[in-house]
């Protein structure tokens, strides 16, 4: 049932006839936050209720892209003078450029990538213009933790709006497994907003979500993801899809994409992506992990969902890495515990 | 095709079927709701409170709302049972022992309401009318808005709304919502003796906010709030023990500006909210009324009322 849901989410199946369904659908989308997308394809189409319930969505993806041109806004305030043009990344990049991908996609927070030499300065900048670091990881050992092994700074927030921004200087952890070239990625990114920020080129684009998707994390917006991914992989030009698959070999996620388009092809019978599988050759994750893919898209199945998030935690780094890493946050969790105590 | 029907008029083991089978429509006001649970507390509570209330068993189109009222848990279930509501997106509800499961569908209803319905300016806040128009009562948590509207209930006004202000978008219109109204406390007493026991629900001790009992929404209630008012009258009731009736006028600014956070979707909505608010709160009398008694604050009302021609 679910996998026709994802479809008739982006259209290419038709609506449910019984209410029932229709009701169970909108739950579905509206929890895995895809109502906003799902209503843009059936703008239109529907009437009544539904029609209202569809709305709901619109309005939520539009509040949240108003909050997120705002936030564009300030942080292009805070760095002004300092020639620095930080990359948009995921939904901050898909709103500036206005891609298909964007059109009623629920955004919380704001990404952004600077190269590694101007972190320093703009992590002062922002400091300087309101933003502090969340209060979750504000303590020394998530602190030290985030700026030796990770690909950002430990998270922003705003300290009057709330709003967070992540800033990257890479794509995945020092210590991820997956080797991925930064520098190719950000020297082909090209400029949007008027200049003030870029945004990867389309197809790193695709490339980017891919990596996100099955490079970084568990998985854990299955159904935003398999949408997001197939509305960039159809906004590319035939051009631009015959150069993927070299690309992704360029910049070292070759398997995560040949992972991200057998997802397409597979769960919404994107033919093309299939095709551009085939014709590549193009590696995939190991079967245990595209089983695991797949049933926590469309099920929520706990042994499909646990190996994920075991997985995640071996991508972002060795065995003994992240052994040291456990059992410092155990003690520290046992400390906290008693003092609470 | 099944058609709308008094929900008391419905065979209680068919009531009981289509709910557990979430399969029951409800029709209030402004809003729709799918419903579904297996909890005899919550059957025995609607066929008593909402009796009046319309529904149609088996769905016969999507809803503004759905709510599935359960144990949190399957240990919950047996094990000092417990209930939460849950309308399919993440709620601050507390799970309440089972003997609560009433408030925990109120609860659920607010919560749904407040955080889904997009459609109208939500105002926490209750609404009376009559033929000539509405009044919108607005209170901090202790105000005595419900009490208030529950004794204009008697005074020949009809309930639009315990617990939701629904503005539309060009800020005319208040729209229905006729709820039960819930009361607490000494209120439940006050309102018992001007209601009657027939129209009160079972008091519920030892809430998390002290004594609850609501007061059932009368058959002309329901069928006249399917009918929008035009907001007339806005009125911020402070209740002080013994104090003194004080009435206080308001400027249209200030009143906007105590009604922005008593809405729970107006950064949702944005513009829209404020140019609606901005359109009622022009062409409405507001007022802080200060009092310490009921009778206090129904004289002080009648008056208010009379002169914005209600």
């Amino acid at each position: 049932v679910k996998a026709r849901w994802l479809s008739i989410i982006i259209g290419t199946e038709k609506m449910p006839d019984t209410p029932k369904e229709q009701s169970e659908l909108l739950a579905f989308a509206d929890s895995h936050h895809v109502l906003g997308q799902m209503a843009i394809v059936w703008e239109g189409k529907t009437e009544g209720k539904l029609r209202e319930q569809l709305e709901n969505g619109l309005l939520r993806s539009a509040f949240d892209h108003k909050m997120l041109h705002f936030e564009m806004d300030r942080v292009k305030r805070a760095l002004v003078g300092t020639g620095i043009s930080p990359i948009l990344l995921k939904g901050a990049a898909y709103v500036a450029n206005d891609l298909r991908a964007c059109k009623g996609r629920r955004v919380s927070d704001i990404d952004i990538l600077v190269s590694e030499d101007e972190l320093a300065r703009v992590e002062a900048l922002l400091l300087d213009a309101g933003w502090a670091f969340d209060a979750a990881t504000a303590n020394t050992y998530d602190q030290a933790y985030y700026r030796k092994y990770m690909h950002e700074l430990p998270p922003l927030r705003h300290t009057k709006r709330q709003r967070v921004l992540d800033v990257h200087h890479k794509f995945l952890p020092r210590t991820a497994r997956y080797k991925i070239d930064n520098e190719a990625l950000i020297a082909a990114a090209v400029p949007v907003e008027g200049g003030d920020f870029r945004s990867l080129n389309p197809v790193d684009l695709f490339i980017h979500a891919a990596i996100h998707a099955f490079a970084d994390g568990a998985f854990d917006t299955p159904v935003r993801t398999l949408i997001e991914l197939e509305y960039l992989f159809s906004d590319l030009t035939v051009e631009e899809r015959e150069s993927l698959s070299a690309r992704a070999k360029e910049v070292g996620a070759a398997k995560v994409v040949g992972t991200a388009l057998w997802a397409l092809a597979s769960m919404l019978e994107n033919e093309q992506a299939g095709r551009v599988l085939e014709s590549a050759n193009m590696p995939l994750v190991g079967p245990l992990a595209r089983w695991s893919i797949m049933k926590k898209s469309l099920t929520n199945n706990s042994i499909a969902k646990f190996y994920l998030y075991v997985r995640s935690h071996l991508l972002r780094m060795s065995v003994p890495q992240l052994m040291l890493h456990l059992s410092k946050k155990l003690v520290r969790r046992v400390q906290k515990s008693q003092s609470a105590q | 095709m099944a058609e709308w029907a008094r929900l008391a008029d419905v065979p209680e083991g068919q009531l009981a079927a289509v709910m557990a089978a979430g399969d029951l429509e409800m029709r209030i006001g402004a809003f729709t709701m799918q419903l579904a649970s297996s909890e005899r507390g919550l059957l025995n509570y609607l066929r008593n409170i909402y009796r009046d209330t319309e529904v149609r068993l088996g769905l016969q189109e999507v809803t503004d709302v759905t709510l599935t009222v359960r144990p949190p848990s399957f240990l919950r279930k047996y094990i000092r049972p417990q209930i939460v509501p849950d309308p399919g997106f993440t709620v601050p509800a507390v799970p309440l022992p089972r003997r609560l499961t009433p408030l925990s569908f109120e609860m659920g209803m607010n919560l749904a309401v407040a955080l889904k319905c997009c459609r109208y300016v939500n105002l926490h806040a209750a609404v009376v009318a009559n033929d000539n128009g509405g009044i919108l009562i607005s209170a901090q948590s202790g105000g005595g808005k419900s009490t208030l509207a529950a004794a204009l209930m008697g005074e020949g006004y009809r309930l639009m709304s315990d617990e939701f202000g629904l503005l539309d978008f060009d800020g005319q219109k208040l729209h229905g919502y006729p709820r039960p109204v819930s009361l607490k406390d000494e209120s439940i007493d006050i309102v018992t003796e001007l209601a009657g026991h027939d129209w009160m629900s079972e008091r519920f001790t030892d809430t998390p906010k002290g004594d609850i009992a609501y007061r059932r929404v009368r058959p002309t209630d329901l069928k006249a709030a399917k009918t929008a008012v035009d907001a007339k009258l806005v009125i911020f009731p402070v209740f002080g023990k013994g104090a003194p009736g004080v009435v206080k006028r308001l400027e249209p600014s200030e009143v906007l500006m105590r009604l922005i956070p008593a809405s729970t979707n107006y950064h949702l909505l944005g513009e829209r909210a404020f140019v609606a608010l901005t359109e009622m709160v022009k062409s409405c009398h507001a007022f802080e009324i200060q009092y310490g008694s009921t009778s206090t604050s129904l004289e002080i009302m009648k008056d208010l009322a009379r002169r914005a021609g209600l």
